[in-house]
């Protein structure tokens, strides 16, 4: 007993002593591609109102860091970064990293502070764990990465440089409401809201939105019956449209402002044979939704481009990483075919930059083969 | 060659292990043996290696808790809560350790003088603690406590050592000495195997089981502090499924899941096992499932492993006394 003890304070100061001395070599730049020069003492193109353009052909290393894996939405904004990469022949690899499905939202942290360790030059956030990023994004910038969140952003802004926004938040509200209303008709009705989790920063900002809007007179005849949570899994979503239906007889409208919740709950009422009586709508992918919108289970929805999504973002941090752009208020650039962007404070929280995307497309029987097909 | 014999123990097969992964790790990438990651490679999971000592305790005592990652999460929000309410900053971590006593206490009693199953007992605890804490914070996140808690958490304290790294090592120094050197260490080894024979011997078996559930509840709430302070704002999901983890290290370790058999050395060598394989997967961009999967792996094999160490040896002596027959017959 005695000499294992002696071997393991041997193995922990073996250990210990390789944690404070490492090899030197370990400390020198490490053979990977040189990074950039960074124009950084040009004076920001901000005042002067020119549009920065990329310069294409820099090597950089760029991480993709959606919530999770095995969510659609996010394969598609992977889609849009990988044409964005090589339309500015990055000759480095995308790296798309993500923690495990169901995982907490801190396991995108390890994610972060590796990406630190390696030096990558720009990490691209779709923020899932609120605040508790922010020190490792924080501790990113510190190491001179460029920080930018798409999709969620980290609510205090703090370690991020400029934050994606897909749609105004407050756009989402009406959006909604107006679906609500069109498939309602004239005379309105009551409907009920299944979002993802209780936690959610995006869907929980959409629903106050939408609950605002809803107080103005041209609504006054839709009626909100109840909010539930389906925690973005297609089973629960799946079980709690069906307790809606059973616990409100004469509601008429489910909306779902989560991909995997207005999917779930359309399959839900097509199944049970229920699409007469509750009609769905919400946010939802025209690939999942094609179907439902043939059959009139869910006869409109709404949502922004993903791929559209992931090929600005790439752009924003490959302009940062560069140096091109400084990350600064009302800095203008080109994003590829989608045209120029301007960076903006962000209205929707007290700190942070961003640049706004836009707008909505909603998805009917008319334009919904042409989305799927293009 | 006696001497070397330990290595063929199930902690000598862990140290190959684990030597494996350090030079894989080593030689595939650059990054692993700077200090930052070395130091990194702790922080990123500090809390759950801090709960997994004392963890080691309750398993070899035949029991096991499976509320430490709610009641660290709750003494966090416990600790968030009052101070969004204005409470001094020192009243408010006081409060967050004392939530940890109390909830080991109720653990305790119901398993020690109650007498009921510490897997239902603890399953229960982790439910509610868990939903008290989503009650105590709704929605939210709090953060923006002192700089200095930050600073705590984030930043070196001594050298490139930040403070939880510290209290690591010296808890692990205590738990080695009670474990392994103690009477209390050999009563908590005593009533894992038969706590009817622990009670004959005039050991006070409610007694111990009380004490580990509070100090396991205590610990728990201490690495949830940790936890808040690394992670600098607390929510009520903080830590969730961490117990899980905790287990996986102390098994992996080579502590029966029944109980009585262990030591502390095995657990160290595992937590450095999985956080060596955790650091080098990630430094690699494996992330996700694979991870997850991998180190799912690892435990399987780590339950396995000594049953079918068992069988080849068992298989290699009959092949020997078969061979020997052989031998003997053609000798003869």
């Amino acid at each position: 007993m005695f000499k294992k003890i002696m071997t393991m304070l041997v193995v922990l100061a073996v250990l210990l002593l390789a944690a404070c001395c490492p090899p030197a070599a370990t400390e020198e730049p490490t053979g990977e591609p040189a990074q950039p020069t960074k124009p950084a003492t040009e004076e920001p193109a901000a005042l002067s109102g020119e549009v920065v353009e990329a310069t294409p052909g820099q090597a950089l290393d760029m991480v993709f860091l959606p919530k999770n894996l095995g969510n659609a939405v996010f394969d598609e904004a992977h889609e849009g970064a990988l044409e964005a990469a090589l339309e500015l022949e990055n000759p480095q690899e995308l790296q798309y990293l993500a923690p495990a499905s169901r995982a907490a939202g801190t396991e995108q942290i390890p994610i972060i502070t590796n990406a630190t360790t390696q030096g990558v030059d720009a990490i691209m956030i779709s923020n899932n764990a609120g605040d508790q990023i922010a020190p490792a994004a924080q501790a990113a910038r510190d190491a001179g990465i460029a920080v930018v969140t798409w999709d969620s952003p980290i609510p205090s802004a703090e370690g991020e440089q400029v934050f994606i926004a897909q749609v105004d938040f407050d756009e989402t509200g009406e959006v909604m409401a107006d679906m609500a209303l069109n498939i309602l008709g004239e005379d309105g009705g009551k409907f009920a809201v299944l979002s993802a989790s209780p936690d959610a920063a995006n869907q929980n900002a959409w629903i106050a939105a939408m609950e605002e809007v809803l107080e103005e007179d041209k609504y006054a005849n839709l009626e909100l019956l109840d909010i539930v949570y389906g925690n973005d899994q297609s089973e629960e979503s799946y079980q709690q449209a069906l307790a809606l239906v059973d616990k409100y007889p004469d509601m008429e409208l489910i909306m779902a402002p989560t991909t995997v919740g207005i999917a779930a709950a359309s399959k839900a009422m097509q199944n049970e044979g229920l699409c007469e009586e509750v009609k769905v709508s919400g946010l939802g992918l025209p690939s999942e939704m094609a179907s439902f919108v043939k059959n009139g289970c869910a006869p409109e929805f709404a949502l922004w481009s993903f791929e559209d999504l992931g090929y600005l973002t790439y752009y924003v941090s490959y302009l940062l990483a560069t140096g091109d752009l400084q990350g600064v208020e009302s800095e203008q650039f080109a994003a590829g075919r989608m045209g120029t962007y301007t960076i903006e404070k962000d209205p929707t929280r007290d700190e942070g930059l961003r640049v706004l995307m836009g707008p909505f497309t909603k998805y009917n029987a008319g334009n919904i083969d042409a989305a799927v097909n293009p | 060659m006696r001497r070397l014999g330990w290595l063929k123990s199930w902690e000598g097969l862990l140290l190959v292990i684990l030597i494996v992964i350090i030079v894989f790790n080593a030689s595939s990438t650059p990054h692993y043996l700077q200090v930052q990651n070395q130091i990194n490679l702790f922080q990123l999971h500090i809390e759950k290696i801090i709960v997994a000592l004392i963890m080691t305790f309750i398993i070899i005592n035949a029991e096991i808790d499976l509320s430490v990652a709610s009641v660290m999460g709750l003494a966090g929000c416990v600790m968030a809560y009052l101070f969004e309410r204005g409470l001094p900053f020192g009243v408010c971590l006081l409060a967050g350790l004392l939530t940890g006593v109390l909830a080991g206490a109720v653990n305790g009693f119901m398993v020690s003088y109650v007498g009921l199953t510490s897997l239902i007992v603890t399953l229960a605890g982790s439910i509610g603690y868990r939903g008290l804490a989503h009650v105590l914070l709704e929605n939210r996140s709090i953060g923006n406590f002192p700089e200095w808690f930050d600073r705590l958490g984030q930043q070196p304290l001594i050298g490139p050592f930040p403070l939880a790294l510290i209290v690591f090592f010296v808890l692990l120094i205590i738990a080695l000495i009670i474990l392994q050197r103690s009477a209390a260490g050999r009563y908590v080894f005593v009533i894992g195997n038969s706590s009817d024979v622990a009670r004959y011997s005039g050991v006070n078996v409610r007694r111990v089981k009380m004490i580990l559930f509070i100090v396991s509840g205590s610990v728990a709430a201490f690495a949830g502090l940790l936890l808040a302070a690394r992670l600098g704002s607390m929510r009520g999901d903080t830590a969730l499924g961490a117990e899980l983890e905790v287990i996986t290290m102390v098994v992996l370790g080579g502590v029966s899941i029944f109980g009585g058999t262990g030591s502390m050395f095995g657990v160290l060598l595992s937590i450095l096992i999985i956080l060596n394989l955790r650091n080098g997967m990630g430094l690699l961009n494996i992330t996700g499932e694979i991870q997850t999967g991998v180190i799912g792996i690892l435990l399987i094999l780590s339950v396995l492993g000594p049953n079918i160490g068992r069988w080849v040896t068992e298989a290699w002596n009959r092949h020997r006394r078969v061979q020997h027959m052989h031998d003997r017959e053609k000798g003869g």
